[in-house]
């Protein structure tokens, strides 16, 4: 249990200036060990960005030209699925969790801060394991990994991985164990599991579903290694082994993983489209309770992965089960429809993102359903039309509410605004740019073209250049938000508390806010969504009479004056 | 305030008519997606793709149904609902409403039962075992399809006499009722029901007939099995699915210089052109195999009983494949000697066949498997295969 004692009240309120060199070292103060694991993500971000556009570039035409060989295009493919996923989705969900939780709380930090710092300590060395496993001779049995192509026919840079996604599990299970401590004792005084913010409520239900499936994973990886290095044949027919192991092991953990990258960004999405439309989220409850069933029913769906593989006999069930989870997502969806429906929409960076987030999740959502339909399945099992249902999910989904959450709480954590003008052009970008680097695969696939290769038939070639064209300009569209941060952080309109008048706990204390998050004990609002009543407004309004002044909501200068800059 | 709220019963009969003509719209905007669609997918030449694209259909219906649904009353509320400039007040006070909450959690949840019921009944039909279906096997090795076919003697062409077969071969008929024909195209007619055994030699590959919508994995340690009934002519590529190493792309069918090359499934009009096209000739060359080891090795190698075709170029059986040397003039290529340190080129074609990896060629990986001499081994090629290709392979001089 954190035992930091509270600062002396009336504290120093002038903002600390950035300094980089607190987010190099050992710190367990949970603020800085969520701007620690944010950076790192995005760095990850960038690689795997980058070996994205490169296997864009080669599907430019139906021959090799970029790669000199299948063998590198499946390195390509290997490490950007597994970066993305393992390095940057994942780690940065921990980077809000981290930085929000114990704010949204009212906490002075994580319950455990010296295993959360030892958590993310876990990851720089996870990363460069993955990234040293390209020089000697790197995994290119894909993310997923299957036997025996990983095992008897791959390099020792698939020994690697394997140590590399270990590292990576045990930071995962051991966020996902503070998490739940943290969410379940220091919740403040007034605030029972049902005042909580829905962000706290789905990153409750992701740490619950990481501790359950992840000790899986770290299973199937330690048979994998000892398969690869000690002679054990668990994977191998020849010496009794099965190669289904493997995939239902691997998929017990890696479709649960699937909610482990989205269920934050649910949270993510209810925070914003409450707060930016100003209005209550509609079906508090619904939403709060569909996440845990979604982390429940998505135990039992993992063999949809194994359509082409797994016994005839027993797809049926895994297709009901698969069926059956696509209610509980479409509540949401339904819910923040409702949300938004007579309410105040303000299109700001964050709200854009979510929204587009809605729009495009729910094609990954009609396409999930389709694939969870097994005859249907089969044509386009391992095709580009499940390329392109689970980056409308993960990226679509995961990603473009990671911008969205950047957007939102941004300000909160450099204490700065980001330029909403340039908001508007990277979401304009990214979305046209996914829209049309995606969905195009799901004709490819339809149409006969699998996944993983390098060389295609050429009456496939059409729709690649069109998508690659697209997934350049998706790549190019990042470089806005970058420099969107860049700026910001070198000039951007100071931010004040809470510049989107917001009413949950993380806004009623300075940005950034100070070594122990609160002066004196913060007092939760009833409702964390609850605008439109006059005890919200004065609520909102009182903290700004404690706190100062904040920037204009929206882009409306007219609210009232924005605070002026100090320091520069 | 200007708002329809859900609980408010004032306009209601105009909301409800409303509600109603968006509803229409929204099924016939269904209907319209999932009517213009299937242009997109590949030609449907079995009767399990009929079925598929059926249930394809259906499911796109409801699913632009619900893409319309969503994009609509998104779009609806970021045009109605947006803040006009100045506007700093918030939206009511509604915390949701029961009876909306439970419709959105039942129609969901029929919608799924009813496609669940349906898909279910589909996939027993594209199964089901049928009265006559022939049996073939298909072997997977990386990065090449093998068709394997056990002719029974009712089958052979009616002039043949099997007394008159070479002894060799009546002693496999004597064995196994039936002698083996083996191909890299699949061969079948418009009707047969076909059931296809798989066994794989190495990794995990995944039989792919896209035009007949039907895909399985092959699995090392089981044989796998996946049925179906064509019912177009014509000439349909098989793909590898799942990812099997450097060659993947390349296991697919492929054509060059206008030729089939690789893994097809070609399907003819009827059992007679099948039987005159394919059957007995290729019986017929298994009955009766040439005399001289170089024309036995072009058979062997040309029939793809092994799986060489896709890595190697090799002109005169029009093979196109880069991931392995090209075996152009591969008989003249005695600089290798010295570097491999065999005494001819014999040795040297024979050594590279059983242990490949002893001796690689600068600039390429060891990705050859081992072909093994013993039927017990995985990789089985038998000597007198074995001698036949290498007389074939020494032939090639140019």
């Amino acid at each position: 249990m954190a035992t930091i004692s509270a600062p002396v009240g009336g504290a120093q309120l002038e903002r600390p200036k950035l300094q980089i060199s607190q987010y190099l070292r050992w710190s367990v103060d949970h603020k800085v060990i969520g701007v620690q694991y944010g950076v790192t993500a995005l760095f990850f971000f960038i690689i795997g960005g980058i070996l994205a556009m490169l296997i864009r570039a080669e599907l430019l035409t139906p021959a090799l030209d970029v790669v000199a060989n299948g063998q590198e295009y499946n390195v390509l493919f290997t490490m950007h699925g597994t970066i993305m996923i393992f390095l940057w989705i994942i780690p940065m969900w921990a980077a809000f969790g981290n930085y929000f939780v114990p704010l949204m709380l009212g906490a002075k930090d994580m319950a455990f801060p010296w295993l959360n710092a030892f958590a993310f300590w876990l990851l720089p060395p996870s990363g460069i394991l993955m990234l040293l496993a390209y020089f000697i001779g790197p995994p290119e049995a894909g993310w997923t990994a299957y036997p025996p192509l990983s095992t008897l026919f791959s390099g020792d840079g698939q020994t690697l991985w394997a140590v590399s996604l270990h590292l990576v599990g045990i930071s995962s299970i051991l966020g996902a164990i503070n998490f739940i401590v943290t969410i379940k004792n220091m919740r403040p005084a007034g605030m029972g599991y049902f005042q909580m913010p829905l962000f706290v409520w789905a990153m409750l239900a992701q740490a619950i579903t990481i501790l359950l499936a992840t000790p899986f994973l770290a299973g199937a990886l330690t048979l994998l290694i000892l398969d690869r290095i000690s002679g054990t044949t668990f994977f191998n027919p020849a010496g009794g082994g099965d190669v289904l192991l493997w995939q239902n092991v691997f998929w017990f953990y890696s479709h649960p993983a699937v909610y482990i990258m989205i269920l934050p960004g649910f949270g993510v999405v209810s925070e914003v489209i409450s707060t930016h439309s100003r209005k209550p989220i509609f079906g508090y409850r619904a939403i709060a309770l569909s996440s845990l069933a979604i982390a429940i029913v998505g135990f039992t769906v993992w063999a949809h992965h194994m359509f082409t593989s797994l016994t005839p006999e027993l797809r049926i069930p895994f297709m009901i089960t698969s069926m059956i989870i696509a209610v509980p997502t479409g509540i949401k969806i339904f819910s923040w429809l409702g949300t938004l429906w007579g309410g105040k929409i303000h299109f700001t960076g964050a709200m854009l993102f979510s929204l587009g987030m809605v729009s495009m999740f729910v094609i990954g959502g009609i396409t999930g359903v389709m694939l969870a339909s097994v005859p249907f399945d089969i044509h386009v099992h391992d095709t580009y039309f499940v390329v392109s249902h689970f980056h409308f999910v993960l990226f679509g989904g995961s990603v473009f509410l990671i911008y969205s959450a950047i957007y939102h709480w941004f300000p909160k954590i450099t204490g700065r605004m980001l330029d909403e003008r340039l908001a508007r052009i990277h979401f304009v970008l990214t979305y046209l740019g996914f829209f049309f680097t995606f969905f195009p695969q799901n004709l490819l696939g339809m149409l006969g073209m699998p996944r993983r290769v390098a060389v295609y038939a050429p009456e496939f070639q059409g729709l690649n250049v069109l998508v690659s064209i697209a997934s350049f300009v998706l790549g190019a569209s990042l470089l806005i938000l970058f420099y969107n941060m860049y700026i910001s952080l070198r000039r951007g309109q100071i931010a004040g508390p809470n510049p989107w008048r917001a009413l949950t706990l993380e806004w009623t204390t300075t940005s950034p806010p100070p070594a122990h998050n609160f002066i004196g004990d913060p007092v939760p609002f009833d409702d964390p969504y609850g605008y439109g009543t006059e005890a919200a407004k004065a609520y909102i309004d009182a903290i700004e009479r404690r706190l100062g002044p904040s920037a204009p909501l929206s882009t409306d200068p007219r609210r009232h004056e924005a605070p002026v800059a100090v320091g520069d | 305030m200007n708002v329809r709220n859900p609980n408010s019963s004032g306009r209601s009969s105009s909301a409800i008519i409303w509600i109603v003509l968006a509803g229409l719209a929204i099924i016939a905007g269904g209907f319209l997606i999932a009517t213009l669609t299937p242009s997109l997918l590949p030609a449907q030449a079995s009767a399990q793709a009929v079925e598929v694209d059926e249930l394809f259909r259906f499911l796109l219906t409801i699913g632009g149904a619900i893409f319309l649904l969503v994009q609509g009353v998104l779009a609806f509320s970021v045009v109605r609902f947006r803040a006009r400039a100045g506007d700093t007040s918030d939206g009511p006070p509604i915390h949701g409403n029961t009876t909306l909450e439970f419709v959105w959690t039942a129609i969901p949840a029929v919608i799924v039962l009813v496609i669940t019921i349906y898909s279910y009944q589909v996939w027993t039909t594209t199964r089901a075992p049928q009265p006559n279906e022939t049996v073939a096997g298909v072997v997977g090795a990386r990065f090449a399809w093998t068709f394997t076919y056990d002719v029974a003697p009712e089958d052979f062409p009616a002039d043949v006499d099997i007394a008159q077969l070479p002894e060799n071969v009546q002693a496999t008929l004597a064995e196994n009722g039936s002698i083996q024909l083996v191909s890299n195209q699949f061969h079948t007619y418009v009707g047969q029901d076909v059931r296809l055994e798989m066994v794989t030699e190495d990794v995990i590959h995944s039989f792919w007939v896209p035009s007949m919508r039907i895909k399985q994995d092959l699995l090392p340690g089981r044989v796998t099995e996946v049925r179906f009934t064509p019912i177009e002519p014509g000439v349909y590529r098989v793909v590898c699915a799942e990812l099997c190493g450097s060659g993947h792309g390349d296991m697919a069918g492929q054509i060059v210089n206008g030729n089939l090359v690789g893994g097809w499934v070609i399907v003819h009009p009827d059992e007679e052109t099948y039987r005159r096209e394919f059957l007995e000739p290729e019986t017929l060359s298994v009955l009766f195999p040439p005399e001289d080891p170089v024309e036995l090795g072009r058979q062997i190698l040309a029939s793809g009983r092994y799986p060489c075709n896709t890595c190697h170029t090799l002109d005169d059986l029009g093979w196109v494949g880069t991931i392995g040397p090209s075996l152009n003039g591969i008989g003249a290529r005695t600089q290798r000697l010295d570097a491999s340190g065999h005494p001819d080129m014999e040795t040297y074609l024979h050594e590279s066949i059983r242990n490949p990896g002893a001796y690689l060629v600068p600039g390429f990986g060891n990705l050859m498997p081992q072909f093994n001499p013993e039927p017990t081994q995985p990789n089985y090629m038998p000597e007198a295969d074995l001698e036949a290709v290498v007389a074939y392979l020494l032939s090639q001089t140019e």
